[in-house]
């Protein structure tokens, strides 16, 4: 599998690899809720700045070690540059999702200040971490990845499509903000948040279909 | 003008159909009852055929209770009352006020327990004002919209008062709103916290024992809350809900035995009358506000402390359950206020069209004294007589009182009753009247033979009540019932206006030549759908209260996921960055002066509680505050004109320039005007030769005189200009200019502010709507138009309503604007300068700055041919119209569908209002502005043609 991952750097990543990446991230998601419900006893209904939190100090690292494996042109940057360019791509991440987020109209405030700032570190850390380990600084790659949306190959397609899917969840996600249901749950940033995630587990699952899909096209192609 | 016929044709046949379908829709729709100021007098029963009461000292009626207590216990359920054997099952809130069954069980003739229908809006204000006034609800309160909410109509505590009775209330303080002046003693409570189940109550606990020792009162008014508020938070079946119904128990019991000790002959409440009712139900939730029977339908224990007989059994309509003897009767609402003021002796409230309910009269007037029904003694057939002759005079004032308010009202209201039915109102008034003028004379002179009487009485009472009950019937039906069919004909004409504008479009898509909706470009045909997407949530949130209430903030929402999809376009195309940016920091600067704007509107309204997310919890010093909010207008002001300086010296000749140059002038004396009023510079002295209104006034004529000089001028001067794109951006510029002064000085400091926001927002969305043409002229030659743009025109233009501090209910005019420039009220310059301050902004400008997407002189398009722009322009217009037809039409849907909504009047039907306000405005500006800016582009095409044809 190495072997060929460094013969053709460019595009290739097998289903299996993206499946692989998807459900862990999608287990430290799990996770994350997990030990904020046994461990610490939080609810991110009765305490979200706590546990969205744990959710993304969990969530990070997994992402940032995962897909630095991925990262391009492996043969000019090591493991450590990408995760040092996912460490950086956090809080970028999180101040252009904050950004986002406030224009839309997230409370201002600064009582909503550690509220805001860990929602759009988890947001960072499913959007914009794992394409900064995997392109770097390639502005043609994000151009292409993000503003065009036409990603190459299953590899971008695990980047785009998660990504996009946890800030189209989110926008949904606060739909129910304005509603006089009085429920704990329509403060800022839970239902947001819940609506991301759904987003992100709606697109990983998109995108494994793809890279399975693709794989098969590939398969074919090889067998003609 | 054959030109502008064209397609302006459809912009007339567009403006005709919504016309005709708003109007249709609204008759059915807006069932109005107009408040009358007129209220009852004491000597005014002199001009009815009813006997005066004997006795000098009573009124209209003989007093038959010295003192009444009224305990009301908000949200009521009937099935709260009324013993679990009544219904199918027993559910565990049942019997817990068991006093009040013990009592009327106990005492059948003293004690009653009725079920009380109230009419919707099953609100407790509504209620409130319904069970005082007698009346029927109201559409638009007049008293409600200028923020205090007190009752102007007639009313049973108007009549307490001045009759000289003393009340005392205590408990819920919407009381002591509805009824600012009117009580001795009042100890009001907040009932806005929902969540406080206990502090009204304990209040009232407190106040009401006490007072029943005191002889400073003839009315006493309690209102208990908890019973509302525990299922608002808990609903029905729950124990803080039985806890408090328990407790409500107790209280009536230590209240109930109170009053027997006292009721001793010569003591305290020898004569008195206990109420206990609620004003409406709830539904097992804890809602109200709907017209479902278990909103409706309430209750009400009435018990007299005096030992009574029980009423002939032609009136009594009551349901009874053998095995624990109770008989519970229905009542509506509706004859609560006339009951009770017949009981206490005072004139009926002028507008009530209720009937003095026999059961609830019959258990204060005692009269007679019997056993049984078959052995009557002489004595008991003659008290018998005398009581129905005595309730029999009784309805006769009531009828006339209800005859006297269908004449006043018919003579002038403007919707009033058709004539048929007037006619059967007089028909059945002068049948029973005419038997009244026989009954009375057989009384008076026959008076031992009451066999004849006794029937013929009961036939005059039966055909008052016939009349009576007719007119209740007719009332409900004209002031309380939708037309279906009428609503459903404005929602069909609405529907088909709606496909002749796609109609009218798609002709105009045919003749540019292209088809503009269906574009080659992938982008494009994504920002249709993307419309289509955003105008659908849109129409589709209307249908929720909670979004109309937000509204602003909704449509900023929107407003800002365009900006972000424009940012992201703006990405892809490597271009104009600058400007998408800047775009999106304005929609969060409207965005904050929108929840600024939510923050005001949470002061006065009573549907939400004030928020306040966007406290930075900064605390900048009240004096620097106070000194910016002086200075930045003024800046924005100086801006403002500096932009329009510069705008007339790059391209300047003839009218428009004098327009423009009036503008700045305008804004010169503006900001002289704000200067003068506060207190940074002392120049109030020095300017105080002027007057104060001076300088407005001064304005309004600048404005008058520009826009006739824009308005005629070109008709006589027709001079050639090369350019007609050029032609068409200083057209714009001076017809914004000289309207936004006025604007600017009506809406006061933040109007400067939000003229200048929408300026740069303006500027910012023509450029990037400038990527789009750049890329598509390099290839085609003509420029393509995306409806994206418009949507984001017309949600900017939401947005600005909101942002400059109005929202759609009446309280949100800002009726400090009609008075810029006048001190005394005059109703049409007054109505057209509020007019113009609240759709300044979000319509009157929106509309003529339209343009703005094909007007800049933009450096791609030289090669476009110039016969396609007016069909650009109507385009532009016509999509615009489309955008706010459809948002218009899904009010109109969603009011439909919403109309036995708990808030429909507070909150969809004025929504209802502003909408097809501002349609109609719109659709008009879109008239005018379409003629006035064909003008200029359609002669020039006309003499192009005129000359290749030569």
């Amino acid at each position: 599998m190495k072997e060929e991952l460094e013969k053709n750097p460019q595009s290739t990543i097998s289903s299996s690899q993206v499946f692989f990446i998807h459900v862990c991230c999608a287990l430290a998601l799990a996770a994350g809720f997990w030990v904020a419900h046994h461990v610490y006893s939080l609810n991110l209904v009765f305490d979200p700045t706590k546990t969205l939190c744990l959710i993304w100090a969990i969530e990070f690292p997994v992402v940032i070690l995962l897909f630095s494996c991925c990262r391009q042109k492996p043969e000019k940057c090591s493991y450590f540059t990408a995760i040092a360019r996912g460490l950086l791509g956090l809080p970028v991440g999180a101040l252009l999702n904050a950004l986002g987020a406030l224009a839309l109209g997230a409370p201002v405030g600064l009582q909503y200040l550690e509220k805001t700032v860990n929602w759009s570190l988890l947001m960072s850390s499913f959007t914009f971490v794992p394409t900064a380990c995997v392109c770097g600084s390639s502005w043609t790659d994000w151009h292409r990845i993000f503003a065009c949306t036409k990603p190459n190959g299953p590899l971008e397609f695990m980047l785009c499509l998660p990504a996009h899917g946890a800030v189209i969840g989110a926008w949904f996600g606060a739909w129910p903000m304005p509603l006089d249901w009085e429920r704990p749950w329509q403060d800022w940033p839970i239902c947001v948040s819940y609506g991301a995630m759904a987003g992100y587990v709606v697109g990983m699952v998109g995108s494994f279909g793809l890279a399975l899909k693709m794989h098969a096209g590939r398969k074919q192609l090889k067998a003609e | 003008m054959w030109g502008w016929w064209r397609f302006g044709k459809w912009t007339v046949l567009i403006m005709f159909l919504h016309i005709i379908s708003i109007l249709i829709f609204t008759k059915g729709f807006l069932l109005t009852r107009t408040e009358l100021p007129h209220s009852s007098h004491c000597s005014d029963l002199s001009q009815s055929p009813c006997h005066s009461s004997p006795s000098s000292s009573s009124c209209w009626t003989k007093p038959a209770v010295d003192r009444l207590i009224i305990i009301v216990l908000d949200a009521l359920r009937f099935d709260f009352v009324a013993p679990s054997s009544f219904f199918e099952e027993k559910q565990p809130w049942m019997d817990k006020l068991e006093v009040l069954q013990r009592m009327a069980s106990e005492n059948p003739s003293s004690a009653k327990i009725f079920k009380a229908i109230a009419d919707p809006p099953t609100t407790s204000l509504q209620r409130l004002k319904g069970l005082t006034t007698g009346a029927l609800p109201t559409f638009i309160d007049v008293g409600n919209s200028f923020g205090a909410p007190a009752i102007v109509e007639d009313n049973f505590i108007n009549q307490l008062i001045q009759n000289g009775k003393r009340v005392v209330m205590m408990g819920d303080d919407t009381w002591t709103q509805l009824f600012p002046h009117h009580f001795n003693k009042s100890y009001p409570y907040p009932s806005f916290n929902v969540k406080d189940l206990n502090t009204v109550d304990n209040g009232c606990i407190e106040h009401l024992l006490p007072s029943l020792y005191q002889q400073d009162w003839d009315v006493l008014i309690a209102h208990f809350l908890g019973v509302d508020h525990a299922g608002h938070i808990h609903g029905v079946d729950s124990t803080p809900m039985i806890e408090k119904l328990e407790q409500y128990n107790a209280v009536l019991e230590k209240v109930i035995k109170e009053l027997q000790n006292q009721s001793g002959p010569g003591k305290l409440h020898e004569n008195s009358l206990l109420l206990v009712m609620g004003d409406h139900g709830q539904t097992l939730n804890g809602d109200h506000g709907g017209g479902s029977p278990e909103e409706v339908e309430t209750s009400i224990f009435a018990m007299s402390f005096k030992d009574l007989p029980s009423l002939p059994s032609e009136f009594d309509s009551s349901s009874c359950e053998p095995s624990k003897n109770i008989c519970i009767s229905s009542i509506p609402q509706l004859d609560f206020a006339v009951t009770v003021s017949s009981l206490l002796g005072v004139p009926f409230p002028f507008g009530s069209i209720g009937r003095v309910n026999p059961e609830l009269y019959a258990l204060a007037v005692c009269t007679w004294n019997l056993d049984d029904d078959k052995t009557w003694n002489n004595q008991g057939q003659t008290k018998l007589e005398e009581w129905l002759q005595n309730y029999a005079n009784v309805l006769c004032i009531n009828s006339w009182q209800v005859k006297r308010y269908i004449d006043v009202y018919s003579a002038s209201s403007v919707i009033g009753f058709s004539s048929e039915d007037l006619f059967h109102i007089s028909d059945l008034y002068s049948k029973a009247d005419e038997n009244w003028s026989y009954t009375k004379n057989l009384s008076s002179y026959k008076h031992g033979s009451s066999n004849t009487s006794l029937p013929v009485l009961k036939r005059q009472i039966v055909a008052y009540s016939n009349f009576l009950s007719y007119v209740a019937e007719l009332a409900r039906s004209k002031w309380t019932e939708f037309n279906l069919k009428m609503m459903g004909t404005g929602i069909g004409i609405m529907l088909l206006s709606l496909y002749c504008h796609t109609l009218a479009i798609k002709k105009l898509n045919k003749s540019y030549g292209v088809s503009l909706l269906s574009s080659r470009d992938s982008g494009i045909s994504f920002g249709l759908m993307l419309t289509f997407f955003m105008v659908l949530i849109r129409a589709g949130s209307l249908l929720s209260n909670s979004y109309i209430l937000k509204e602003g903030k909704a449509a900023n929402f929107l407003l800002a996921t365009t900006g972000i999809m424009t940012l992201r376009y703006s990405f892809m195309k490597n271009k104009m960055l600058i400007e998408a940016a800047i775009f999106l920091l304005l929609t969060f600067i409207f965005r904050i002066a929108i929840e600024v704007g939510l923050y005001k509107q949470a002061a006065t309204s009573q549907f939400m509680s004030s928020s306040s997310s966007w406290m930075l919890g900064i605390s900048i010093s009240p004096s620097l505050w106070t000194y910016m909010a002086e200075i930045v207008p003024i800046l924005a002001l100086i801006i403002l004109g500096y932009f329009l300086y510069k705008s007339i010296s790059s391209c300047c000749w003839g009218i428009p320039k004098y327009v423009i140059m009036g503008t700045i002038l305008s804004y010169f004396l503006i900001a002289l005007h704000w200067i003068s009023e506060s207190n940074i510079l002392d120049l109030a002295h020095f300017l105080k030769g002027f007057g104060k209104n001076s300088i407005p006034r001064t304005v309004y004529a600048i404005t008058l005189v520009q826009l006739s000089l824009l308005a005629i001028v070109p008709i006589f001067s027709k001079e050639e200009t090369s350019n007609c794109r050029g032609s068409l951006f200083v057209k714009m510029m001076s017809i914004l200019s000289a309207c936004s002064s006025t604007i600017i000085i009506l809406q006061g400091k933040q109007g400067a502010l939000v003229a200048l926001g929408s300026l740069l927002a303006g500027y910012c969305m023509m450029r990037l709507q400038g990527i789009e043409k750049h890329t598509v002229s390099g290839t085609a030659g003509i420029s393509i138009l995306g409806p994206l743009p418009v949507l984001q025109w017309s949600l900017l233009a939401v947005c600005l309503l909101f942002a400059s501090g109005h929202w759609c209910a009446f309280d949100g005019l800002r009726y400090g604007a009609a008075f810029v420039g006048f001190d005394e009220f005059i109703l049409i310059p007054q109505a057209i300068l509020l007019t113009i301050d609240t759709f300044g902004f979000s319509h009157i400008l929106s509309v003529f700055g339209l343009p703005l997407f094909v007007a800049f002189p933009s450096p791609f398009n030289q090669t476009e041919h110039k016969s396609l722009f007016p069909i650009k322009l109507f385009w532009i217009f016509m999509v615009y119209g489309l955008i706010t037809a459809i948002t218009a039409t899904a009010t109109i849907l969603c009011v439909t569908i919403q109309r036995r909504h708990l808030m429909v009047w507070g909150l969809f039907a004025p929504k209802f209002v502003f909408d097809v306000v501002g349609l109609i405005l719109t659709d008009l500006l879109i008239f005018v502005a379409s003629i006035y800016y064909f003008d200029g582009v359609e002669d020039r095409i006309g003499n192009a043609k005129l000359r290749r044809l030569w």
